[in-house]
């Protein structure tokens, strides 16, 4: 039998998205030696609207550059979300300071990953780890074949399932609720919506999270529930109601996809960032902003990963208490965006809400805000309210969120 | 609902488009920007470098110890190891290291007392040359009114020295360790540039060391044009071995505080002392965009008086108590802001009386060393490892929507933070392209008004990242709104295009190719 191929590092990140992107350009610019490793082939497919916020899109450019068209899909950007509400009017929210572009992840976080310079292992699974504190032993299997990398550090930018976060907290996927959300591609007919905008439908009887928007030439018709349900049931549902609501008439699915997410950390500021030198970001740390929006903060939550694994480098301070204190100013914005007192006293969201709520007529707000409230209650049993609340409250006092609430 | 319907698969809007973004590569964050074996078949040129430079009795220090002193600036974000350390005693000493440099393509970092924040003066590889081993006053000329001093001495140490024979600096910026030469090519700032302009105008005479090593003696009127490229050359046309500077009788700062509630009265009242010329210095220094100071200071009683009688009655500025009265009001109703306001009334206690300590003002109150007490205060009120001050340069009549902008940044990102704003008079005889490329905007007209925004952490710890964005946020505004900054080299140098126009930018890079075949000195910090 042949020897193990062994890899030594400085820092290990798991993932090739966004969260990897952001903290391997920080660790390969401060000149650590970074291999980053993802288990499919790159460039790889990627279930997402590809929709990105303001200070995403800025990110981006300062970080990796311009964006080449290959990143992009058609329509190539977004102006910003419409709400429409069950009981008549429909709201578009446009995104302060113009539109974002409309990202191919396949192509776009290939893009960014080339750009971080970073050394990637790819079709290389991640599958367990071992540290004492101070070195990390990482086990991972590329076509096969067993490889074994050595890294002071190790960053799970490795998504919702994050199988970096397993093998630290083997029990949390099964402590948390897991959403469904699944998407099918459907020929245009006749679409009255405009579609410079995402679509997003605050009905709760369509399910959790209800969306569509154009993606070249075809409607994604999306929509999403709590685990257990059934998809084609929803989807059904969902399709009648646009055509008799809406007028949109479309061909049959050409094509769906779905997977299942951990929509709620960021809500109830339930977050994991790791122990001792495994860090855990982005999605997989719980990073959401509001309408599943979470490149932005997986971008920022990625590079304040690597800043802190630099930071504690040079500071000698354990990397833990660097990342956690330092992660602070991004888990107030996530977690301000569900956070009623701040929606409503505060500018947390980057599309202007409060003035696309301006333009309703009087009657259409007041119908609005009890749809909105009437919306919360699908989320109900998840036992959440009273936590936003307790959060709220303890934001608007202290000034922060409780950092004992993270793991 | 109002449809606007679309044929499917219709091309919208798209402000994304690639050759839309171009020349706004701002991906550059802290990069190595040199590895002396990068790839394979690139040299190591460093071993020859240094070695040559040793048969010629230079040492250059290689001790991990030595080099690790200049990792960082006064930012603290920017952090980069040289390869080795030099502190010149002569201009032959940096003409031979500059020389071999551009024999061996070793980058060369030319460091003053390292208070940029931009990692300016930050060595990512190569050589980092040390100037503060060169900081002798060479000759006072009282008669004249000139001094002559090494381009690594304090402009408080120079202060020190002057102010023995009864003589004073002309301006400079408020702290204790920045350079004579690490000034002069950036600008340099002072309560008193309203009236005298920036310390990069107060140099007559240089003695630079090219980037190719030779020693040349320059002034406005001697190798003019190099003179002209160094002074406000952002430290890429040369090193300031020696310079001549302008200076002054010394006199102390008599001051007057008017306080605001509203930021626009403010300003609008700044522009009225500045453009009036009716003071000696002035400013404004605020404590978010709550209390707002407006400071006045004389050098003579006369000059005060003056002022008293035809200025102050066109102020409307509050006095000390008045101000507190009405913020007290303020406050009272307003209990939900109480923490706010515990906050203002913890900085008066603990700010004021720094500002006015005994030890530092003469009987009158006046002020004997404007450096000692803004620089101590500035350290110990804001001050951290990670000193954060974007700021913007206006021309006179943006200046208020610039401020209010960066304030509304400052807002979003901090709960407490200062403004530090300040006028800057426009020498009348420059040439066209004197401020080409500076942090005085093109078109101020006599005038250029600067505002720093500084964070206060509060004990709070930041993440780079979110340093960064808040200066990137406001930089924007620079570029929205055709300005300039103070600080665009190092990790604003994404910004460097966006500001000031690939025209100029290319014409400069042109000249600096000229100057410095070899791109050496302070690689990558412009350019
Ligand atoms: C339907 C849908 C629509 C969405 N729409 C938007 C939107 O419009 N805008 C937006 O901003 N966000 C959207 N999101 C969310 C967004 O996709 C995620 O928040 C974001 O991708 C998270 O980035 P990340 O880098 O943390 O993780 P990911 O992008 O998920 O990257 C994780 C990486 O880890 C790799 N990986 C996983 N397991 C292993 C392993 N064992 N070994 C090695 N590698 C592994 C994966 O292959 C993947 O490349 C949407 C999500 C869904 C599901
Ligand atoms: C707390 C604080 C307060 C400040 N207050 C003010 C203020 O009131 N007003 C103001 O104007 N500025 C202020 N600054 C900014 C600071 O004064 C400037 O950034 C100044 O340029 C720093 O000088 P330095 O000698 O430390 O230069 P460095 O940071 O060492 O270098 C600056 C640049 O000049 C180059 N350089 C250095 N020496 C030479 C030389 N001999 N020849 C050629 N090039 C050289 C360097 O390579 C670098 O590019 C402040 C900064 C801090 C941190």
């Amino acid at each position: 039998m042949s020897e193990k191929k062994k890899y030594k590092v400085d820092v290990l990140v798991v993932g090739t998205g966004p969260a990897s992107a952001a903290a391997s350009k920080r660790l390969v610019d401060a000149g650590l030696k970074t291999i980053a490793i993802d288990f499919r082939k790159l460039p790889r497919h990627k279930v997402c609207s590809g929709i990105l916020s303001p200070r995403g899109h800025r990110f981006l450019i300062e970080n990796f550059g311009p964006l080449p068209l290959k990143a992009l899909h058609n329509p190539t950007s977004c102006k910003g979300v419409t709400f429409h509400f069950p009981s008549a009017s429909s709201m578009p929210i446009d995104f302060l300071g113009g539109s974002t572009p409309h990202l191919h992840r396949k192509f776009s976080d290939h893009w960014a990953i080339e750009q971080s310079h970073v050394e990637v292992h790819d079709e290389t699974a991640f599958l367990s780890l071992t540290t004492d504190g101070k070195k990390a032993v990482v086990s991972a299997r590329c076509r096969g074949e067993a490889i074994e990398y050595e890294a002071r550090f190790v960053i799970g930018a490795d998504g919702p399932n994050s199988p970096v976060r397993a093998s630290v907290y083997p029990e949390y996927s099964s402590e948390i609720p897991w959403f469904v959300v699944a998407q099918k591609f459907q020929p245009i007919i006749e679409c009255p919506l405009d579609l410079d905008y995402f679509h997003f439908w605050i009905n709760p009887k369509l399910g959790h999270y209800t969306w569509s928007h154009e993606r070249e030439g075809r409607l994604i018709v999306g929509v999403g529930f709590k685990k257990g349900g059934n998809v084609d049931e929803h989807h059904k549902r969902f399709e009648d109601y646009m055509r008799d609501k809406h007028g949109v008439r479309l061909g049959p699915p050409e094509r769906k996809e779905g997977g299942s997410h951990n929509f709620g950390p960021s809500i109830i500021n339930r977050y994991v960032f790791g122990k001792e030198n495994i860090l855990i970001t982005g999605q997989a740390a719980g990073f959401f902003n509001m309408l599943a929006e979470g490149m932005s903060c997986a971008l920022h939550s990625g590079a304040i990963a690597g800043e802190a694994v630099i930071e504690s480098l040079a500071t000698r301070h354990p990397v833990q208490e660097v990342y956690r204190e330092h992660i602070a100013s991004e888990v107030n914005r996530s977690t301000d965006q569900y956070n009623p007192i701040k929606t409503v006293f505060d500018n947390v969201h980057e599309a202007d809400f409060k003035s696309a709520l301006k333009k309703l007529s009087r009657g259409d707000q007041l119908r609005a805000v009890r749809d909105l409230m009437k919306f919360i209650s699908v989320y109900g049993d998840l036992n959440w309210g009273r936590q936003i609340l307790g959060q709220s409250i303890r934001r608007l006092i202290l000034g922060t969120y409780s950092t004992k609430r993270w793991l | 609902m109002k449809p606007t319907p679309k044929k499917a698969g219709t091309m919208h809007l798209d402000n994304v488009a690639p050759d839309s973004l171009q020349g706004i590569p701002r991906q550059r964050v802290n990069p190595p920007m040199w590895r002396r074996t990068s790839d394979e078949d690139a040299k190591d040129t460093w071993p020859a470098f240094v070695s040559d430079l040793k048969d010629l009795g230079i040492n250059i220090n290689e001790g991990r110890a030595k080099r690790a002193i200049f990792v960082t600036d006064a930012g603290g974000l920017s952090y980069g190891m040289p390869d080795g350390v030099f502190s010149p005693s002569s201009a032959t000493d940096i003409a031979e290291i500059l020389k071999a440099a551009q024999r061996h393509v070793v980058p060369v970092t030319v460091r003053g007392g390292g208070l940029g924040t931009e990692g300016e003066a930050v060595a990512f590889g190569g050589l980092l040359l040390n100037m503060s081993s060169m900081q002798r006053v060479v000759d006072i000329d009282a008669k004249n009114l000139t001094a002559r001093v090494e381009g690594g001495i304090f402009w408080h140490e120079l202060a020190e020295v002057l102010r023995r024979k009864g003589l004073d600096y002309i301006s400079a910026p408020l702290n204790f360790t920045s350079t004579v030469g690490g000034v002069l090519g950036v600008g340099g700032v002072d309560t008193n540039s309203p009236k005298y302009g920036l310390s990069a105008d107060q140099a007559i005479a240089l003695k630079v060391v090219t980037p190719t090593g030779e020693i040349v003696e320059c002034s406005p009127t001697e190798n003019s044009e190099l003179f002209n490229r160094v002074i406000l050359g952002y430290g890429q046309f040369g090193v300031i071995a020696e310079a001549t500077l302008k200076i002054r009788k010394f006199t102390p700062m008599r001051m007057n505080y008017f306080y605001y509630s509203d930021l626009r009265t403010a300003i609008e009242d700044l522009r009225v002392i500045v453009e009036g010329e009716a003071s000696d210095y002035s400013g404004i220094l605020t404590i978010m965009d709550r209390a707002i100071t407006l400071l006045v200071g004389f050098d003579s009683k006369e000059r005060e008086d003056e002022f008293t009688k035809k200025t102050e009655p066109k102020l409307r500025g509050h006095g000390e108590i008045g101000f507190g009265l009405r913020m007290a009001i303020y406050y009272a109703f307003r209990p939900w802001k109480i923490g706010e306001s515990l906050y203002l009334l913890k900085r008066r206690l603990l700010l004021f009386p720094d500002l006015m300590r005994r030890e530092f003002t003469g009987k009158d109150g006046e002020i004997v060393d404007r450096t000692v007490i803004f620089s101590r205060a500035v350290w110990k009120h804001w001050g951290s490892k990670k000193m954060t001050i974007p700021d913007l340069a206006a021309p006179e009549d943006k200046f208020i929507e610039a401020v209010e902008r960066g304030n509304a940044v400052c807002k979003k990102y901090f709960k407490y933070y200062t403004l530090y704003c300040v006028g800057i008079k426009k020498k009348q005889d420059a040439g066209d392209n004197h401020y080409e490329m500076s942090c005085v905007p093109k078109d101020a007209v006599n005038f250029a008004y600067g505002c720093e925004f500084e964070p206060s952490y509060g004990g709070g710890k930041y993440s780079r990242d979110k340093l960064q964005s808040f200066k990137n946020e406001i930089y924007d505004i620079g570029v929205d709104m055709d300005l300039s900054c103070y600080r665009f080299g190092g990790m604003m140098k994404g910004y460097i295009r966006r500001l000031f126009g690939d025209e100029v930018v290319e014409r400069h890079l042109k000249m600096k190719q000229e100057a410095d075949p070899a791109m050496i000195l302070n690689k990558n910090t412009v350019f």
